[in-house]
């Protein structure tokens, strides 16, 4: 039965539509029969023998009116609303092209407004809130937060595991149905496709067998990685590579399986692709290739981590059972760790680390969303700029609102004549939100168009120096939903006011007089609500940017201790090139610095460990003579050339700096940190001094010879920490880092030093190459995102505010025409009726202000923690933007106020 | 309705004639207004229509009951015969 009404109603609905679209077919028949039914009537009557012409009367009357009939008969179709709905809609867009200066206003500030809105969303969705594109990503869980990443060797470390542990959580648990892990961080190689002789940059991402089937991510063409590739060290070189790099890399080649990679010296098969949507598990992250974890020694730099049990460099990742909860799954979890670790040969357990155990907990989180730094960076900036361009939104909302109630003024005659030919007043309601619907619906498109411009161009700042952050921000159903959302609620917000207030008249009242004197005081009230409330907002907003933009300055400003003017800085890929780590590397590292400094224009060249943002190494040391004081002082070690203080201009404050006197065989020698200089030799010269690490057997290993100035490491706004350099002629290792001072243009220097590189060998890979003011630029987007945006919104939000007082002005300022006239006729001067109209619009931005400064107080108190240098009640900020805000509303006052003085007295006498 | 379910086929004058005729001239309704009621029945799909042609040789739409308008039919004069039942009990009871 239930089914059978179903069934009778879709059926009805079908035929409903079916008329519908055949409607001029429908008319066309009805109209016809009707004819038919008239002539037939008309021809009765005339055999009763009356005339022609009475007959046709007769049959009409019998018949009825035919207009209403066909009326009648639509409604019987029930599209009437559908009907109602086009026609509002069609006079909407009339209207919007009957003022276009109104709407050219409206639809930028929506469009910017919405767009805004919808860009900073894309962000969030694609950072923070879009689900894993794996199977059921709700049920798995991440050992730790994953936000370290690297390779350590802590105890006990519940962030980064080893290869043997996570076999040991796999077997021993009982309450995971597959546990997996990942290395912790992308491992950035330089390979070959077989058969190309251009080496290419490749993202190696190195999984575990399982990583694939826990994810539950199907191969779309060959097969993913299975436990099975993942059983001996060095087994069988598969790889799976993802759906964008084959699609650019082997431009789709269907015959994808039968190619080969070689990266290092091993030559691995392609055994599957992934789906286009598996981005992998880290947000902003996407690999090219996943690779076992057996296979690790076999690609550059060669990691050696397959059976150490004490190599933690791994993520762990787990699918919970069906039935056992997050919490049951984290007490079997601790306790496994406690026992695993407790049972590694190799773990260093002290009574003391065996205390640090004890308090120790591993804590489980959703992988629902992915895990990322890039949210734990982002999320918080983000949120800050969602709320900015709501306020934004808001704001243009109320000026709409405001041009839409001015309008609906002038309109008022119109619609009081419709009311009084018997419309109803739901239906003008209905008429006047539909119109405020077709705005917005149009301000929205603009807005999605401008939104999937924006969000590109922020990904490309978010990304900043690092290689274009792989985010994906399609306009998909989740960001459509959310801008229709934004886009409905903002028509609702601006047109259901002015639309009650238009229909809500007196009839008599309206009619009598087309400006509408009765209601226009409340109409007044209104609108000068609405700009106040703009004040308000707009100095929350300006006086966020104001915070947001000294607090930048603040961190630019700070000394980074190294010159970061005139010099570039480059990777230099030597373990992708075959280099071993030994004596060859070094040599090399030389030829290509003496190879460098020799170009004309070049003042000095070193490579190094890292330069600034890119990570560290650290160790702890011991001094000698403080064995106990100071062990376990952690210490930010850099292994650099010669040149490096040169190149980088960090001024050597005592001693010197290594020299070609510093060799593998001489004694060992080290240049110390400021910082390091003052808290560990806190008497008398450090120089001579010596200190080690790896023990305190090795406190008297490195001799300090110099004392060189502090430099910032990896953030400008961390404080001052201990760090020295050691030559790397004494520490041979892969160091990543180039660093050239020049003079003249960086980018012509560049090509001619990467030149230079590849005479000495042309299979060096070298890469993002950039001056170190980008790289010290790069470090603080985030910052520079939100000052940028946040200023840009303020100025926006300043704008549509002077727009809002401007078009109240110039009304109140029309409205009072007869009146100023008046003034003028007894004796007003023109400077008294300027100061009249200003003064009104400096009365509702101080009334504006007044509510706007608590509000800003509040809400800076809110981003405190994103400031540097100043506090959150920054007085400047605060006094610049009230300043700001009364310099504007003076200037939006100003000029209806000029255009009121000039009035005629007489002219406008003679109007009224 | 009922018109329909006796004749089969008509198309709408006839159907307005037959109505005149049955109720004897008592029934005096607007004839065009059987208009609105047949294009309510076709979207309920009581009744289908189709194009024929007349005696006097003109094109005419016919109207003819389905299966489901039958059964309304049946359970309307139900309806239609307890009210009238109902008044008539009330009027004989005064």
């Amino acid at each position: 039965m239930e089914r059978n009404v179903a069934m009778n109603w879709l059926q009805e609905l079908a035929r409903r539509l079916k008329m519908l679209i055949h409607r001029r077919q429908f008319d066309a028949y009805l109209k016809e029969e009707m004819r038919l039914h008239l002539d037939l009537l008309q021809e009765e009557k005339l055999k009763f023998g009356v005339n022609a012409a009475y007959a046709k009367v007769a049959a009409r009357r019998q018949f009825g009116n035919e207009t209403a009939l066909l009326e009648k008969s639509h409604l019987a179709l029930g599209w009437e609303w559908l009907e109602n709905l086009l026609q509002d809609a069609n006079y909407g867009v009339r209207a919007m092209l009957r003022s276009p200066g109104i709407t050219v206003v409206a639809l930028l500030s929506l469009a910017l407004g919405i767009g805004a809105n919808t860009a900073i969303f894309s962000l969030i969705d694609a950072v923070m809130l879009r689900s894993l594109p794996v199977k059921d990503p709700s049920r798995l869980v991440l050992f730790g937060n994953g936000l370290d990443w690297g390779i350590s060797d802590g105890f006990p470390n519940t962030l980064l595991y080893s290869y043997p542990f996570y076999r040991e959580v796999q077997k021993r648990n009982q309450v995971f149905s597959e546990v997996a892990a990942a290395f912790s961080m992308p491992d950035r190689v330089h390979g070959f496709v077989e058969g190309q002789s251009e080496a290419e940059a490749m993202n190696v991402q190195l999984v575990s067998g399982t990583y694939f089937p826990l994810l539950g991510v199907e191969a779309v063409l060959g097969r993913t990685l299975s436990e099975e590739d993942d059983q001996t060290e060095g087994g069988p070189p598969v790889a799976m590579i993802s759906y964008a790099w084959w699609a650019g890399s082997l431009a789709r080649d269907p015959a994808v399986l039968n190619r080969k990679l070689k990266i290092g010296p091993t030559i691995f098969s392609i055994v599957g692709v992934a789906p286009p949507e598996f981005f992998g598990t880290k947000v902003g992250e996407s690999p090219d290739i996943w690779i076992p974890l057996s296979l690790q020694k076999e690609i550059p730099p060669g990691w050696n981590g397959y059976d150490d049990q004490m190599f933690e460099s791994l993520h762990l990742m787990a699918r919970l059972k069906p039935g056992v909860t997050i919490t049951e799954a984290n007490a079997n979890a601790n306790l496994l760790f406690q026992q695993i670790l407790r049972g590694f040969s190799k773990a260093p357990l002290s009574q003391e680390n065996l205390n640090k155990l004890d308090k120790t907990h591993v804590d489980l989180n959703s992988m629902a969303t992915g895990f990322s730094r890039l949210r734990w960076q982002f999320s918080e900036p983000l949120k800050v700029l969602m709320v900015v361009v709501g306020l934004v939104l808001l704001i243009a909302c109320a000026n709409i609102a405001n041009l839409l109630l001015v309008r609906s003024t002038a309109r008022a005659r119109e619609l009081a004549i419709r009311q009084a030919l018997g419309a109803g007043r739901a239906r003008l309601i209905r008429q006047l939100l539909t119109e405020s619907l077709v705005l917005a619906l149009t301000g929205g498109a603009l807005g999605i168009l401008f939104a999937s411009v924006a969000s590109r161009f922020l990904v490309r700042i978010i990304s900043g120096h690092r290689n274009t952050l792989r985010l994906d921000t399609p306009i998909d159903t989740h960001l459509l939903v959310f801008s229709l959302g934004v886009t409905l609620a903002t028509a609702l917000l601006f047109g259901a006011l002015p639309a009650f207030r238009a229909t809500g008249f007196h009839l008599s009242g309206s009619l009598k007089d087309g400006r509408g004197q009765g209601s226009s005081s409340s109409k007044g009230r209104l609108a000068r609500a609405l700009v106040v409330s703009q004040v308000a907002l707009s100095l929350v907003l300006l006086v966020g940017a104001g915070l947001f933009v000294r607090s930048l300055m603040n961190l630019i400003h700070i000394d980074t201790g190294f010159n970061k003017e005139n010099v570039i800085r480059m990777h230099i890929d030597a373990s992708s090139a075959g280099y071993p780590e030994d004596d060859r590397l070094m040599r090399m590292y030389r030829a290509v610095e003496d190879r460098v400094r020799s170009l004309p224009g070049v003042r000095a060249a070193s490579f190094a460990g890292f330069t600034f943002n890119e990570g560290t190494w650290n160790n702890s040391i011991w001094v000698q003579g403080y064995l106990d004081g100071h062990r376990d002082q952690d210490v930010h070690h850099n292994a650099v050339g010669t040149g490096y203080f040169t190149a980088m201009g960090i001024p050597i404050l005592a001693g010197r700096p290594f020299g070609p006197e510093d060799t593998t065989n001489s004694p060992k020698v080290g240049v110390i940190g400021e910082t390091m200089a003052r808290t560990m030799f806190p008497s008398g010269s450090p120089l001579g001094r010596h200190y080690g690490r790896g023990g305190p057997e090795h406190a008297d290993d490195i001799e300090v010879i110099g004392v060189a100035k502090d430099v910032k490491y990896n953030s400008l706004d961390e404080d001052q920490q201990p760090g020295d350099y050691l030559p790397y002629s004494q520490n041979p290792r892969y160091l990543d880092d180039f660093a050239v001072r020049h003079s003249g243009d960086s980018a012509t220097i560049a090509s001619a030093v990467r030149q230079a590189i590849h005479e000495v060998d042309p299979a060096l890979p070298v890469s993002e190459v950039m001056t170190m003011d980008q790289v010290v630029t790069g470090s603080i987007i985030n910052q520079r995102l939100v000052a940028q945006l946040s200023g840009f919104f303020g100025v926006l939000a300043l704008f549509l505010t002077c727009i809002g007082i401007y078009g109240l002005m110039s009304y109140t300022v029309a409205r009072r025409t007869s009146e100023i006239g008046l003034r003028m006729a007894l004796g007003a001067e023109r400077s008294n009726v300027v100061w009249l109209v200003v003064r009104e619009s400096l009365w509702l931005v101080g009334l504006g202000l007044a509510i706007g400064v608590p509000a800003a107080l509040a809400g800076n108190q809110l981003v405190a923690s994103m400031l540097y240098g100043l506090r959150a009640n920054d007085s400047l900020s605060l006094v610049a933007g009230v300043g700001l805000l009364l310099a504007v509303a003076a200037l939006a006052g100003y000029l209806p106020a000029r255009r009121a003085s000039l009035v005629d007295p007489m002219g406008s006498l003679r109007y009224e | 309705m009922k018109t329909l379910a006796r004749s089969g086929e008509l198309h709408g004058f006839e159907i307005a004639h037959s109505i005149q005729s049955s109720s004897q001239g008592v029934l005096q309704i607007e004839e065009g207004s059987l208009y609105p009621a047949l294009q309510r029945m076709l979207i309920k799909g009581w009744v289908t229509a189709r194009w024929g042609t007349t005696a006097g040789n003109r094109r005419a739409r016919y109207y003819q009951l389905t299966a489901a308008g039958r059964k309304q039919l049946v359970m309307e004069m139900s309806q239609f015969e307890r009210v009238i039942g109902a008044i008539a009990r009330v009027i004989e009871a005064n």
